[in-house]
């Protein structure tokens, strides 16, 4: 699926495929306490940004979803800001 | 490590009304208790900070992390012990899965290097900086 060549589907909009910058870190779990990563996964209103916008893989979308909820319990990151 | 034990990381939020030996107070309460279960490992105080939100009408809360190895029936007495302590606003408790414990550990150990080293260039720069301000005048 990786190796798939690009598709001309892309018509209209450029741009690079975006890379999940969990996996460039070679992440293997997404920690709840790290407050200042956690808070670029989230929009303005304090929801959780969906896998278009981040690039993030499914694998660590799952685990981060995961953590920010875990964040928002401890009221480490807004349930909603308005 | 024994037979049936766990890793778990607990975070303790407690109100800021408490006040800074309340806390304290409380902490080693609990750490008494998890210590009597099982082994603590290492708390780490993060102080004061504001919530993301109020809780109870309240804006700030001290937060205590705790690290400890217990059976896992403990966890649900802690809990509950959680529950039924006044001034404790949050919890959590977190199994702690031991092929990431070591990789945090590592993680930690770089970035305390990182700093070491950061801090190292900064006087270096500045070292540089200083004569060189020096001369424009």
């Amino acid at each position: 699926m990786a190796d798939r060549p690009e598709r001309e589907v892309r018509r209209g909009r450029k741009g690079r495929r975006k890379v999940c910058s969990f996996c460039v870190d070679r992440a293997e779990f997404i920690d709840y306490k790290d407050v200042a990563k956690l808070r670029r996964f989230i929009s303005e209103r304090g929801k959780i940004l969906p896998r278009r916008v981040t690039g993030t893989c499914a694998y660590h979308q799952r685990a981060l979803t995961v953590a920010i909820k875990r964040a928002r319990h401890l009221a480490l990151l807004p349930y909603t800001s308005d | 490590m024994a037979e049936g034990k766990n890793l778990y990381e607990t975070v303790i939020v407690t109100t800021a009304k408490l006040g800074e030996e309340g806390n304290t107070a409380l902490v080693e309460r609990f750490k008494a208790l998890i210590a009597e279960h099982g082994t603590v490992q290492s708390v780490d105080d993060w102080g004061k900070r504001r919530f993301a939100y109020p809780i109870q009408k309240q804006t700030e809360g001290y937060y205590t992390l705790i690290n400890f190895e217990s059976n896992p029936e403990f966890t649900a007495e802690l809990d509950r012990r959680y529950q039924i302590t006044d001034g404790i606003l949050r919890t959590i408790i977190v199994k702690r899965d031991p092929r990431h414990v070591a990789a945090i550990e590592k993680a930690k150990k770089a970035q305390k290097a990182e700093e070491k080293n950061i801090d190292v260039e900064a006087i270096a720069a500045e070292a540089v900086e200083a004569p060189a301000a020096e001369s424009a005048q």
